[in-house]
């Protein structure tokens, strides 16, 4: 309960009770757009975020099917309002991609925003964030490995407006349908978008109507207020004091360099504070990350860190403080290319998880795979000979924590809610066939808990001409263990020609050849382990083997326990195990 | 004698109705792990005889049971090579975002038990490799080996082609006849492999259950000396034979609680409400589900242990799109880290139950503040309530945290209770494109009644319906049943290029095989009815949204036809609608109904005694919006048809009570419903 709620007057209840329709607005408008959108990046993948904001450009509450998203909405909001200020009016909406500035990442995830007046008054904002499919710029799929400019990267809107007053800008809509190679799928999806954004507006126009207006802003502070006092409470339980790591990026696409990376996380009694100057300077190739999508990053495992569970809003971020040095590869400026800023970005959530995973044992696992692991593959499908298009982020394993093992074949912290594309839909729709959709049982992350499996996914091109282009990070340096647990495995890929000509293996690579018949095999990582493998139970390890998780080998060399090949009964332990055990 | 039993978790229900309408209720314990037990019990409560039933509907918990508590069988999976993973990996989607410690669901067949044979097909359904037999035969021998009761058979694109399902079923049934078996296509020939390889698992899972169970409660039925037709209710809202039950176990999931909203939908039809939303709220949930135009609406979007925190397992069988939330009489009232009130979804349960149980419940529930506020009357329960520990609990756990007083406390637990159902009630009717106005909500179980009038005028609905016998609704519903089979095809087509025979020839082949099925059912043809529909969208899209369409074979005009109603639903649903788009079928669906012939409902008597003889009590109630008024509590039993009263008022019965604000009245209709209106214009 707040002071200013009491002093108005206002019952505690009817505060409630409006701050939950508030949340419920946020998930109408998320589902309104997914299940009208015409790209599996959003009805599929569920890239994309939407929400609502104050008059102020404060987020109150968001839907969001990739984490990655968590932090753009309200910078979105605010650009709109430092650009135009009063000359915001009813029936305007605004389209923003500005990667460095105005809640941008990508110039692919394009945002919307709508303003929301009550009786000519402005007091709130609508808002969405998509990937689109395409805006165009030279490679198909808008994100390539190997750009060095942004304008390589494809269309720009600097926050400008689709709509004035109700009425659409005809001639934006079709600069856009010109520039971009899947103009029905683009155009399609920012027509979704818009009719979220509506259904946000009367939402909270039919609120203000139901319990008044002053009510409705009432409680917006309320639910600002208690967002804060939901996270002050679980900072207080955190352990204070100054955390570090450092790591190293694989190398930005272009040159072959590792890049590195580091942080400082200090926890007082009422501040979190990420500290990332130190990292590398951004640049050449299109991994840069702007500073508002590394905002998103951090915010994202603060809320890991701090409370998962909870509702989202711009006040409980309140105590975070994200510093770095200016033009890093966490912070890039223009004219930096930026098409696959998430390699960089999860770094930036990465390394906080890392410096605090041992003394966070109830909140944080081992490292996972960490890369979105995107692929495009493009050309003609073999029976309608109409093009296709896959962009699709690709499932790893995660890492194993304290009491549990990893999961497998899961997506990236960066995604979330994001849907793998069906084996039947992807060969029906695209000119492949799938080979083998399987776990990655290399059996590393071993651990008392035991890292996660990745996954295998093999594609054959059914049509010649077409291309692959993929990057997956984490290729040189692995998923972390903590506690004694061992490192995972690599995210890599490989292309298997008809000649049987193996290329590769690689973490990154843009618009590989493939002909009729040729496989490119996707496979990503295991995650790191928890704690000493010797001290995993030997029924675990048995079954394991049984599982073909894991290997006899890796049973006795990395487990100490020795299995019979046909029963999968235990005959032994290794000598370091009996010691280990004390026996 | 029509005879309908439905096992809940803490009773087992019995609604009968003789060839005159006359109904009688039962109740009694349910009796796990022995279900079968329960209904022979209340049978022999109802004081029915045996001899006398006609006609017996089973609604059952058993299934879901198994699957939530794991007791199914030891399965396996026999799937294609390169893909015996899917059913792990599922969809990869992890719906508590920011938890880096989640935990994806467990797969109910582990790894091991997970083999794989050389076989494939392209997604036209053409066989690019054929089914190595050997392969079947290895992994039989080996999932015998490892002691499997069950085995699930799942191929890639087998909806467009079960060739190999089929010739894999056949091996197994020379080489291994006493396994319970499954294959894809038998429970849902919709594309996904993970979702089909879910379902058919899950099928095999439950089958050697439901098996004993169908079978127990068969022996014991007729050694009671009932010789009447058996049916089981299916979660599609229709019934089917136990024989039949015993072949697609899964379809009977949601077996209870469909039966509600069919219910539902026939009263509505009864009572000349044609729009109706069913409610119905028990100890720990609310449900609700919207029934347009008569028509329980039906979609393969199922799954179990789903939440907003973790992805469950797809079930995609047709079942009754119901939205159920963790809010019932017994839900919890607490307080979160900002201080915010919050209701459920954690239940106090049966045991200890709510305060007032005085079983040694401590946390204040919705029942409590219902006792606190007037609306529940302490002599509604069955034993001594200890007020002043009711009021305790809600004082310390709530009020004091707040700065309110207990009543205002215990009001605030109502109205977030309230304002918790209305998000869902909102979510299935203003969220979908519908107007709240031109609906009744027809409310049943324990607590409907109580939260309906006052919530109804919330959501603007202008009529409340309180069937006689509230708390037993949803095994009148089953009485009301017909046997029901949902047979769904994926069928990818635009519909500008459709090829007409090849269409028909689909619908002809949806048809003879509902006709074959209700032949084995025994059931004569001219009882059955078709429905016709076809999820749909804009090509591109890749949701659906199922459009009744124009019964088979169909014209060139029938494809505009269900062009037309595509265009209408979706700017129903989602607001917007792209005339000049081209359409896409993805499923052909045919419902087949098999009629059974409806008891009458009696109708009662007018009141011959003045209304004030039915008067129990006057007592002071708690209201939002006017504070506390005295109220006057009658006897639902003692109100004769026709009669009318004005709110504030509370209608009382055994098992439930009817609360109405200032401003709504209540008419007995005929048959003894409850008809309120709820003030809305």
């Amino acid at each position: 309960m707040t002071s200013a709620a009491i002093s108005k007057n206002i019952d505690p209840v009817t505060l409630d009770i409006v701050k939950d329709s508030l949340i419920a607005i946020g998930d109408e408008m998320f589902y309104a757009l997914a299940r009208t959108s015409m790209s599996p990046i959003i009805y599929e993948v569920l890239d994309y975020a939407s929400g609502l904001a104050n008059a102020k450009g404060q987020l109150l509450t968001q839907g969001n099917g990739a984490c990655g998203f968590i932090g753009l909405l309200s910078f979105m909001v605010n650009e709109v309002l430092d650009k135009f200020g009063e000359n915001i009016k009813p029936g305007d909406i605004f389209i923003i991609n500005d990667p460095y500035g105005g809640g941008g990442s990508h110039l692919s995830d394009v945002g919307l925003v709508m303003p929301i007046f009550y009786h000519g008054e402005l007091v709130a904002f609508s808002a969405n964030k998509a990937h689109w499919t395409e805006v165009g710029g030279k490679d198909p799929g808008s994100w390539t490995t190997d750009s060095t400019e942004i304008f390589q990267e494809g269309l720009q809107f600097p926050c400008i407006k689709l709509f004035e007053e109700g009425k659409v800008n005809q001639g934006l809509v079709d600069l856009i349908a010109a520039n971009v190679r899947f103009p029905d799928l683009s155009l399609g999806d920012m027509w979704a978008g818009v009719a979220a954004l509506r259904t946000g507006e009367r939402r909270f126009v039919e609120l203000c109507d139901k319990y008044g207006k002053d009510i409705v802003l009432s409680s917006i502070e309320y639910l600002l207020n208690h967002g804060e006092q939901m996270s002050r409470k679980e900072l207080a339980k955190l352990p204070k004091g100054t955390f570090e790591t450092v790591d190293y990026i694989d190398d930005d696409g272009v040159n072959q360099d590792p890049l590195k990376v580091q942080v400082k996380v200090t926890i007082t009694d009422d501040e979190f504070i990420c500290d990332f100057r130190g990292s590398h300077p951004q640049v050449l190739g299109p991994i840069n990350c702007s500073y508002t999508a590394l905002c998103s990053a951090v915010r994202i495992i603060f809320l890991s860190i701090t409370n998962p569970s909870q509702d989202v809003n711009d006040g409980v971020f309140r105590p975070l403080k994200v510093i770095a040095d200016e033009g890093s590869v966490f912070t890039a400026q223009r004219p930096a290319p930026v098409s696959t800023y998430w390699e960089t970005m999860i770094y930036g959530a990465d390394l906080i998880w890392r410096a605090l995973a041992p003394v966070l044992p109830h909140r944080l696992t081992a490292g996972h795979l960490l890369s979105v692991c995107a692929v495009i593959v493009s050309g003609k499908h073999q029976d309608t000979g109409e093009p296709f298009l896959i962009v699709e982020p690709s499932a790893g394993g995660w890492g194993a924590g304290l009491g549990k093992d990893g999961e497998v074949g899961q997506f990236c912290i960066g995604d979330g809610e994001t849907f793998n594309v069906p084996v039947e839909v992807a060969e029906t729709r695209y000119g492949i066939m799938v080979d083998e959709y399987s776990l990655h049982t290399d059996g590393a992350g071993a651990g008392e808990f035991r890292g996660g499996a990745g996954a295998v996914r093999s594609y054959r091109a059914m049509t010649d001409n077409q291309f692959v282009t993929a990057t997956f990070g984490r290729h040189k340096f692995l998923p972390w263990g903590i506690n004694g647990g061992h490192e995972g495995s690599a995210n890599k890929f490989y292309i298997i020609k008809t000649n049987g000509e193996v290329c590769g293996p690689f973490g990154k690579c843009a618009r590989f050849p493939l002909n009729k018949g040729d496989v490119v095999r996707l496979i990503t990582a295991t995650g790191g382990g928890y704690g000493d493998p010797l001290k995993r139970s030997v029924e675990k390890v048995a079954l394991d083997v049984k599982n073909g998780f894991i290997s006899l080998e890796q049973a006795k060399n990395d487990y100490g326990v020795i299995i019979d090949p046909d029963t999968f009964e235990v005959t032994g332990l290794t000598p370091e195990r009996e010691q280990k055990e004390g026996k | 004698m029509r005879v309908a039993t439905d096992i809940g978790g803490t009773f087992t229900d019995l609604v009968s109705v003789d060839k005159h309408g006359k109904i009688t209720v039962a109740k009694s314990h349910t009796t796990p792990p022995n279900f079968e037990q329960g209904v022979i019990n209340v049978i022999s409560k109802s004081q029915v005889d045996p001899k006398e039933i006609e006609v017996f509907f089973h609604g059952t918990t058993v299934i879901i049971n198994a699957l939530t508590e794991r007791k199914g069988a030891k399965t396996g999976l026999i799937t294609t090579k390169g893909f015996r993973d899917v059913l792990e990996i599922g969809r990869a989607n992890r719906p508590d975002l920011y938890n880096v410690r989640f935990e994806k669901p467990k797969p109910f067949v582990p790894r091991y038990l997970r083999c794989e044979v050389e076989e494939r097909l392209n997604y036209k359904g053409e066989v690019l490799v054929p089914l190595n037999k050997d392969d079947v035969k290895a992994a039989l021998e080996y999932l015998k080996k490892e002691g499997v009761e069950a085995v699930a058979v799942a191929y890639l694109h087998s909806y467009a082609n079960p060739v190999h399902e089929e010739e894999t079923v056949a091996l197994i049934k020379e080489l291994w006849p006493d396994v319970a078996v499954t294959a894809s296509y038998e429970v849902t020939k919709e594309w996904r492999e993970y979702e089909r390889t879910s379902t058919t698992v899950l099928n095999s899972y439950v089958k050697p259950v439901a098996s004993r169970y169908i079978d127990k409660l068969d022996t014991k039925l007729k050694e009671i000396g009932m010789k009447s037709k058996e049916y089981i209710m299916q979660s599609n809202g229709g019934t089917t034979t136990f024989e039949q039950s015993k072949v697609a176990p899964i379809n009977m999931v949601e077996s209870g609680p469909v039966a509600g909203v069919f219910g539902s939908a026939v009263l509505g039809q009864m009572v000349g409400a044609q729009n109706v939303i069913a409610f119905d709220i028990g100890g720990t949930t609310a449900k609700c589900s919207l029934v347009e135009k008569g028509e329980v609406k039906v979609s393969t979007e199922y799954k179990i242990e789903k939440t907003d925190r973790t992805a469950g397992y797809p079930v995609k069988v047709p079942v009754v799109d119901i939205v159920e939330i963790g809010n019932g009489g017994g839900s919890i009232a607490w307080i979160d880290g900002g201080g915010s009130l919050r209701v459920g979804p954690k239940s106090a349960g049966a045991l200890p139950g709510p305060v007032a149980y005085g079983k040694g419940g401590t946390e204040p529930t919705t029942t409590d503040a219902c006792l606190l506020t007037g609306r529940l009357s302490a002599k509604n329960f069955d034993y001594e309530v200890d007020f002043d520990a009711v009021k305790k609990a809600v004082n310390e756990k709530i009020a004091k945290k707040l700065g309110l007083s207990v009543e205002d406390a215990a009001l605030g637990i109502i109205r977030i209770a309230d304002s918790n159902m209305l998000n869902a009630l909102k979510l299935i009717s203003v969220r979908k494109g519908y107007d709240p106005r031109d609906f009744s909500l027809v409310a049943f179980g324990g607590g409907g009644p109580m939260h309906a009038p006052i919530l109804a005028r919330e959501l603007g609905v202008k009529k409340v319906i309180i069937p006689v016998g509230a708390s037993v609704f949803s095994a009148w519903g089953m009485l009301m049943t017909d046997l029901r089979h949902d047979y769904v095809q994926t069928y990818i087509r635009r519909t500008y290029e459709l090829n007409l025979d090849e269409l028909n020839n689909q619908w002809q082949a949806l048809e003879n095989e509902a006709l074959a099925q209700f032949k084995a059912e025994d059931f004569s043809k001219d009882r059955i009815r078709f429905s016709y529909y076809a999820d749909m969208r804009y090509l591109g899209q890749e949701h659906t949204v199922k459009v009744l369409v124009p019964a088979g074979p169909w014209k060139k005009e029938d494809i505009d036809e269900a062009n037309a109603r595509f265009h209408r639903d979706h700017e129903q649903n989602y607001s917007f609608k792209l005339e000049g788009a081209a359409t896409e079928i993805v499923n052909l669906h045919l419902v087949a109904f098999g009629l059974v012939e409806k008891p009458e409902m009696s109708k009662i008597e007018t009141m011959k005694d003045p209304l004030e003889t039915a008067i129990m009590e006057i007592r002071p109630v708690l209201y939002e919006k006017d504070g506390w008024l005295d109220t006057k509590v009658y006897d639902r039993a003692k109100l004769g048809a026709g009669v009318t009263i004005e709110g504030p008022v509370i209608v009382e019965e055994p098992t439930a009570s009817t609360v109405l604000a200032k401003g709504q009245s209540v008419t007995v209709d005929a048959y003894g419903n409850l008809i309120i209106e709820t003030g809305v214009r």
